[in-house]
């Protein structure tokens, strides 16, 4: 069992989240939708694997890079 | 029989280069489910293809010559699918594969034998570093420096598969080369673990400094990744096949295979809000033969997607936004993948085609950092000066400098989708620039500001002016890449191009 990091690639806000707390995601399921360049950019899972942490909330901005949730695997 | 003692001899020196690091080494090595050195070959080459050249090769210092079968390295000639090849095996049983001189000379003989018969150069490469005490003093440091060199003019294509831990010599040439395919739990860097922290203090896991995740996401160094060798000399035999086997000729041909999705599919796949985002991948098989999609770099600067793949049987380099990913945004890593794949295709006679759907460069402080204006200036000067066949595809957005630098007024033929927009900056951006007026202050007046500036981005205000030769239905690209190529391929000299990015560095 691990906990991986799920980073955002690119510095925008987060428009919505799509997962919740707990819930078991599969390889490249959509955790959040991030708004930047006028685009609807999903952060997806880099693994399968349980959500285990959400680090931000609705209309936060993010940069590239930061860790925006926690997967366990 | 005279010759008695001799034949004997001969045997007995055979059989011992043969025997490699000794059978200790080689049984450990089978237990860890590794394959040898010799093996490696024998699994690449055509079935009893290959021809030794380098057998008898041992170190250059008297004390290492029985220990030091081959100087670490097996080498010669091969055919792959019937082609003829260079080859060479780092054996990491023999001290390490270590760089020394002999081995040295071994790899620069075929390399230049390759470039002078237009062969294609395959390096199987493991180095644990530079042999010591050969490279060491002014009398070691000197004889390295004689007679090596290391220019690259992409003559024949270089293909490095990395498959144990590469410091040193193993790692110029991958860098060096216009492929590379790692396996995972191999290393690739500079230096290894030991002499770092000797070097300086920094204590450091190996797959943080050398590892496949570092060299094919963060550097791109690592084109492709695989769990096995098998599958490592697997990629090598599929990419030769897209290949010429030297930069005077052109890559032979497949039978033609029909896309493995229809052509309907991609106005399936596109959605019909302009902000939502899609895998460009998945048209692209709308449009290529099927299976024929062989992505460079896919882990690297993923908001472009570059890669080989055949229309109606013929290779040609595609380079695709991929909104999936930073929607399409172009950063630095991007641009560099772009300008690198260009540079490829341009060197071995591959026609490539853009596709376009993105919001433009992703501006901002992290591209900066990186540079990203000097890269998307190296990218566009890739493409100007790039020789064959260039064709442009805009399918959805294409804004600002990223409409040149994706093939505006840069390409031999531009089709726009009816599904596209262009203009230099999205309007919903723009809105806000031009009229200093953000949507939550006037939303009415905002929207319908937006409708207006929008009306003007239209491909066939695009084609009006002749800057789009085009406007097509998406369905009909693969017929119209086809009849562009057609017509684009006859150019005198007979596809052969003028090569002027062929010295251009091997990594930007």
């Amino acid at each position: 069992m691990a906990i991986i990091e799920v980073r955002s690639e690119i510095t925008g806000k987060v428009w919505r989240l799509d997962a919740s707390m707990g819930e078991l995601l599969d390889e490249e399921a959509p955790i959040m939708t991030l708004e930047s360049m006028k685009m609807e950019i999903p952060v997806l899972a880099p693994v399968a694997g349980r959500l285990k942490e959400i680090l931000v909330a609705e209309g936060e901005p993010v940069k590239e890079g930061q860790v925006v949730a926690r997967l366990e695997t | 029989m005279s010759f008695e003692d001799k034949i004997a001899e001969h045997a007995r020196r055979t059989a011992r280069a043969k025997a490699m690091g000794g059978p200790e080494k080689l049984a450990r090595r089978a237990a860890e489910g590794l394959l040898n050195a010799r093996e490696r070959l024998a699994m690449l080459a055509d079935p009893g293809s290959f021809s030794e050249i380098g057998l008898f090769a041992v170190s250059a210092r008297p004390e290492d010559r029985e220990r030091s079968p081959a100087d670490g390295v097996v080498s010669g000639y091969a055919r792959i699918d019937g082609r003829e090849v260079a080859l060479a095996a780092s054996d990491l049983t023999v001290l390490g594969a270590s760089s020394a001189r002999v081995a040295s000379q071994k790899i620069a003989h075929l390399r230049n034998s390759a470039i002078r018969n237009g062969m294609p150069f395959l390096l199987l490469g493991e180095c644990a570093g530079a042999r010591m005490p050969d490279a060491q003093g002014a009398a070691g440091m000197g004889g390295i420096g004689l007679g090596y060199g290391f220019n690259r003019r992409r003559e024949t294509p270089w293909i490095t598969a990395i498959l144990g831990p590469s410091f040193g010599l193993s790692t110029w040439f991958a860098v060096q080369s216009d492929f590379v395919v790692m396996r995972k739990g191999a290393a690739l860097a500079v230096s290894s673990p030991k002499v770092t922290a000797v070097a300086i203090s920094e204590e450091i896991d190996p797959e943080e400094l050398a590892g496949w995740r570092l060299q094919s996401e963060v550097t791109g160094l690592v084109d492709q990744v695989t769990e096995t060798d098998e599958e490592a000399l697997a990629v090598i035999r599929r990419l030769l096949a897209y290949l010429p086997g030297h930069a005077g000729e052109l890559p032979p041909e497949a039978p033609e295979r029909a896309p493995a999705r229809p052509a309907e599919e991609i106005l399936a796949l596109l959605p019909e809000s302009r902000g939502k985002v899609y895998d460009a991948r998945k048209v692209l098989e709308c449009i290529f033969d099927a299976g024929s999609l062989f992505p460079f770099k896919e882990r690297f600067g993923r908001s472009i997607f570059t890669g080989l793949a055949r229309l109606a049987g013929r290779s040609i380099g595609v380079i695709a936004c991929n909104p999936l990913f930073k929607g399409g945004a172009l950063d630095a890593d991007a641009c560099d993948k772009a300008a690198s794949f260009i540079v490829f295709c341009d060197s071995y006679n591959i026609p490539f085609v853009q596709f376009a759907d993105t919001p433009g460069f992703l501006i901002g402080q992290a591209g900066e950092r990186q540079r990203v204006g000097g890269k998307i200036m190296n990218y566009v000067q890739a493409l100007e000066l790039a020789s064959v066949p260039k064709l442009a595809v805009i399918m959805r957005k294409s804004y600002g400098q990223a409409y040149l630098n994706l093939g505006g007024g840069l390409s031999d033929e531009i089709a726009a989708w009816f599904t596209s927009e262009i203009g230099f900056v999205d309007p919903a951006v723009g809105v806000s620039v031009v009229h200093n007026l953000r949507r939550e202050q006037d939303p009415a007046r905002y929207d319908e500001l937006a409708r207006a500036m929008a009306r003007d981005n239209s491909p066939y205000d695009l084609a009006g002016i002749f800057a789009a030769q085009t406007v097509i239905d998406p369905r009909e690209t693969r017929d119209w890449l086809q009849r562009m190529l057609e017509v684009h391929r006859r150019r005198p000299g007979g596809g052969i191009g003028n090569h002027r990015l062929s010295v251009w560095p091997t990594t930007l």
